[in-house]
């Protein structure tokens, strides 16, 4: 990760203007940082949309897209960056203009190799790595070289309208505004009046946040889980699928006995019951959009805190309940 | 799409959502978010109203819209960026206000449900208000940084938008602003007011001259001193700003002395004012301090133009080019009529740096810090920072909401919290354990007596719904009607103050097909909520008033403090709206059709006659029942007199068990 030297160049008055509501939230500096940042997003799902438009709205320097898979009918339920008439050609291609149209000032690229092809090294060209819609052995290998190379990675799926985010920023440092009451005294240049008086002032803090890589939260005992942990079997359950089947349950693949299969291991491992049949049974086929939007939403958060250094990142996994609408971190596997 | 594909969603929801018709009102932030989300999932018929276009600080999450759109509508470009993700949608665009009549009851009650994606509280107010009169299931969203909310609001179940009193904006006292600013924000307001009070609209509320009845200034020493003072300055008080800006032609040096050097001088002259405080001192324009604290003269600091902190002396500067182009704008304008005048706008420059540099130089005059114009800027255009990852997460929301509602499952319409940070129990998205029910006591939501009155609002004069519907006809003796919404007062019960109106056509005050009138009656403890429906009067009667009101009966009267739960007789405490059924316009005037014809085959001789169809314990009315009603209330209030000799009345129940009263 080498420092650009576009981080000290002034924002430009059109910059000024249109990023003007989010450099009053994480102001310039942040705004700087964001400018300077490569971003590779693997996997180019309806949930991979929603996180690129994030980013690429935010303002980052650059954005590849890396995915070897053609446009799928199941894209059609929330991949909004491939016109529909993209059926059937490469996702990345298909997906760089609109993607484009976001914000002329990021560099949007497409990639159409497959991640499997790519050497460790590729991914030292970004600084921030996001993989979705990747194996467990694919997500293993690309964390790896990623925390070789000093590189921010983070993974995510959304299936049907369950979803999660997870993130190995390695040493982590950033800063935060944090608002204190301070007593303050009025003395000016006049008479000196001293009068008692609280203002709130808004402080940077330094911190330092230390994460493990993808291959630590998998199969973590029960006991090191919090007791509302359904979404974090389900990803388990759905992952082994993918791993075992190459590819994720289709809506024509409806209460199919594969899945459930899947789903006794895992239930049987961590001595469930019942206690996640309401989400087997539920919706968990292609991407929904709102719930692309919605852990996409946090993703792309996630990765403009990583770049700007400024904000306490999640460690470690977000996950996305759709029967509670209750989205929680999980620091697992520390 | 989703709905497109089977076994993406249940059969049952995957048929809802093709059905359904879904209103987004608000085509900003969360509005592009929703609208992305729907017609991805399939939905089919959508309608958009936004009255905004859009601006260049909209594009860093107003994904739909690209630079080549900047002025244009954006619930139209909205719309067209849309179809082109699923050009199979059918949207319907307005490029209007929601809160114009046009968009009454009957407009709302087109949809399944409504989602709201707006920036402002009265417009959340309006949508409300239409939302619970159509019982109509709203999805309440809002979002200002990383923090977020989504709600719903559904009539008798929820909470509805007014149920909590929201914070009011922050106001500050008048001799604050105009005589003892402590604060950065004093003098921001005040600068503000004193545009407006040389260019913009004058209010007197506004006023930026030393304020001589501050309570402080006048209680005891100062008092003479005071008295001398203002009689020797009167004739400058006494005209306004802008007429003694006029006269000496916008001359900026003037303006400036006035301003910060004679009137602080004045204040100064106040001194009980400035026993605790810091005292003032009056600039002079000839001598302004060009440093900028803690700076050299030469500055220029690292960061956006904005941010750069001006010297007194640039803010003399920057007064006096502003002054210059904001008058001869003001008078360009005026050419064309003399009541024009400038509207302060944040994104407007010159606009913008007459309020920066009036609120530094008083700052520092204060000894109070200066800001950035940046800085200024934020707080002179109370600017929400917003960012689209918090509206995508929102709007996600907002449309797993709309699922829940398809499914008819609006117990899991829980409200949920997007946080900046996790809380305690590490949760992020936080929701609600339960739907909160809706506050008794709100003066929105709670259950109201309701009517329905269809009219002709084109023929109609207020003095006619004053005197013949609402004196006559529900037999209130002083009704004060506002509509709701505007908060427009059409008929006051105080005398003189809504006069003019009275030969006005309703539809001349905005009331239209759809409207909603708040009606009090505070001499006899009687409101009523009154959805105005349009109904042709027909022509062949003539002059002779000719309406239907639909209600309960036992709504129309008076309340008797201590009855006002109803009957409770079945073991049931009557929440529900069951019994008030809001008249679709043709079922109406169908029915009234049918009666009047009726009516006027029957009752060719004026007289009051009585129609039973069917009978009902809670609400059916026998003629002796509504006599001894009208027997109640005259004997209530006997200054009221109900005899009305061309008043031929016909009730009938309709099939949803209410009660059509007609009078032609
Ligand atoms: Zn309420």
């Amino acid at each position: 990760m080498v420092e650009d030297k576009n981080q000290n160049v002034e924002l430009t008055d059109h910059e000024a203007e249109l990023y003007d509501r989010q450099i009053r939230l994480w102001g310039l500096e942040s705004q700087k940082r964001l400018r300077a940042a490569k971003i590779l997003i693997i996997g180019l799902n309806g949930y991979g949309a929603e996180i690129a438009k994030n980013i690429i709205l935010a303002g980052v320097k650059a954005v590849t897209f890396l995915d070897h898979r053609n446009v799928a009918v199941e894209d059609w339920c929330s991949q909004f960056l491939a016109p529909k008439e993209s059926l059937g050609k490469n996702r990345a291609e298909a997906s760089v203009p609109r993607a484009q149209n976001l914000n002329s000032m990021v560099d949007v690229k497409a990639d159409t190799s497959n991640v499997d092809d790519k050497p460790d090294t590729y991914f030292s060209e970004f600084n921030v790595v996001c993989a979705t819609q990747c194996t467990i052995m694919q997500i293993k290998r690309i964390n790896e070289a990623c925390r070789k190379q000093n590189v921010k990675f983070f993974a995510g799926d959304v299936w049907g309208l369950l979803g999660y985010t997870f993130a190995d920023l390695m040493t982590h440092e950033y800063v935060e505004d944090v608002v204190q009451t301070k007593k303050i005294q009025i003395s000016d240049s006049g008479e000196p009046v001293q009068k008692e008086k609280f203002e709130n002032i808004v402080v940077t803090e330094k911190h330092t946040e230390t994460f493990v890589p993808f291959k630590s939260i998998l199969n973590v005992t029960k006991s090191s889980l919090p007791k509302d942990s359904e979404v974090y079997y389900m990803i388990l359950i759905l992952h082994n699928y993918r791993e075992k089947y190459g590819k994720d349950p289709l809506p024509s693949e409806r209460g199919s006995e594969n899945l459930k299969a899947e789903a006794d291991i895992i239930i049987k491992k961590y001595d469930l019951e019942d206690k996640i049949d309401h989400l087997i049974e539920s919706d968990l086929y292609a991407q929904i959009s709102p719930v692309c939007a919605i852990v996409g939403g946090i993703m792309g958060q996630e990765i403009i805190k990583a770049v700007s250094q400024k904000g306490t990142p999640h460690n470690n996994l977000f996950t996305f309940n759709p029967d509670t609408l209750c989205g929680k971190i999980l620091r697992l596997g520390h | 799409m989703a709905a497109n594909i089977s076994g993406v969603f249940t059969e049952s929801l995957r048929n809802a959502i093709l059905q359904s018709k879904v209103l987004i009102v608000g085509a900003g932030g969360i509005g592009c978010e929703i609208l992305k989300n729907l017609v991805m999932t399939g939905f089919v018929n959508i309608e958009i109203i936004d009255l905004d276009t859009i601006d260049v600080s909209n594009l860093n999450r107003q994904f739909l819209f690209q630079k080549k759109h900047v002025g244009k509508s954006k619930a139209d470009v909205a719309r067209e960026t849309a179809l082109t993700f699923n050009p199979d949608a059918k949207i319907v665009h307005y490029h209007d206000s929601i809160t114009t009549s046009d968009y009454g009851v009957s407009f709302f009650k087109k949809f399944t449900l409504v989602m709201n994606a707006l920036d402002n509280r009265a417009a959340r107010n309006h949508v409300n208000r239409m939302c619970l009169a159509a019982d109509v299931p709203l999805i309440e969203s809002g979002t200002a940084g990383y923090e977020g909310q989504v709600e719903l609001i559904k009539k008798g179940l929820s909470q509805c938008y007014e149920c909590t009193p929201k914070a009011a904006q922050k106001t500050f006292p008048g001799c604050t602003i105009r005589n003892t600013p402590s604060e950065p924000i004093h003098c921001i307001v005040w600068a503000k007011h004193l545009f407006n009070q040389l260019f913009g609209e004058e209010d007197p509320d506004q006023d930026v001259s030393p304020d001589t009845a501050d309570p402080e200034a006048t209680d005891s020493a100062g008092q003479g001193a005071l008295n001398s003072e203002s009689n020797e300055k009167g004739n400058v008080d006494r005209i306004s700003t802008r007429g003694w800006a006029q006269s000496c032609n916008y001359d900026s040096e003037k303006l400036f002395t006035k301003l910060f050097h004679d009137d602080i001088k004045y204040l100064l002259s106040m001194d009980n004012l400035w026993k605790k405080r810091r005292p003032p001192i009056p600039l002079s324009w000839k001598e302004l301090p060009d440093g900028v604290p803690g700076c050299s003269k030469e500055v220029n600091e690292p960061g956006l133009k904005d941010q750069q902190r001006w010297s007194i002396s640039k803010c003399g500067t920057v007064f006096a080019e502003s002054v210059k182009s904001l008058s001869s704008n003001l008078k360009a304008l005026q050419e064309k009529s003399p009541n024009n005048h400038l509207v302060w706008d944040k994104d407007d420059q010159n606009s913008m740096d007459f309020v920066a540099a009036c609120a530094n130089i008083r700052a520092y005059i204060f000894g109070i810090p200066q800001k950035t114009r940046f800085d200024i800027k934020s707080m002179a255009g109370n600017i929400i920072p917003a960012i689209a990852t918090t509206n995508a997460i929102v709007a996600g929301l907002v449309v797993l909401h709309a699922f829940r509602i398809l499914e008819n499952n609006l117990k899991a319409c829980k409200s949920v919290y997007l946080r900046s940070k996790m809380n305690h129990r590490n949760q992020l998205l936080v929701p609600e354990k339960n739907v909160n029910p809706p506050n008794p006591k709100c003066y929105v939501c709670a259950p109201t007596p309701q009517a329905v009155l269809a009219i002709d609002t084109s023929k109609t004069t207020i003095k006619e719904l004053d005197e013949v519907v609402l004196k006559n006809r529900l037999n209130m003796i002083a009704p004060d009607v506002m509509i709701d919404g505007t908060g427009n007062v059409v008929i006051s019960s105080e005398e003189g103050e809504t006069e003019d109106n009275n030969n006005k056509f309703l539809e001349e005050l905005g009331i239209k097909d759809g409207t909603i009138l708040k009606v009090d009656d505070f001499h006899q403890n009687y409101s009523l909520t009154v959805t105005i429906v349009y109904r042709e009067r027909p022509s062949l009667k003539g002059d002779s008033l000719d309406f239907v009101i639909l209600a309960k009966e036992q709504d129309l009267k008076p309340k008797e403090e201590d009855l006002v739960k109803p009957s409770t007789s079945n073991g049931q405490v009557e929440t529900s709206d069951d019994n008030v059924m809001i008249v679709e316009t043709e079922t109406s005037s169908d029915v009234t059709k049918k009666r009047k014809i009726e009516a006027s085959e029957e009752n060719s001789s004026k007289k009051r006659k009585l129609e039973i169809n069917d009978m009902d314990d809670d609400i059916s009315i026998i003629e002796n029942d509504i006599n001894n009603d009208i027997d109640k209330v005259k004997s209530n209030f006997k200054a009221q007199n109900i005899e009305e000799k061309d008043d031929d009345c016909l009730i009938v129940h309709d099939d949803n068990k209410s009660i059509v009263a007609t009078s032609q």
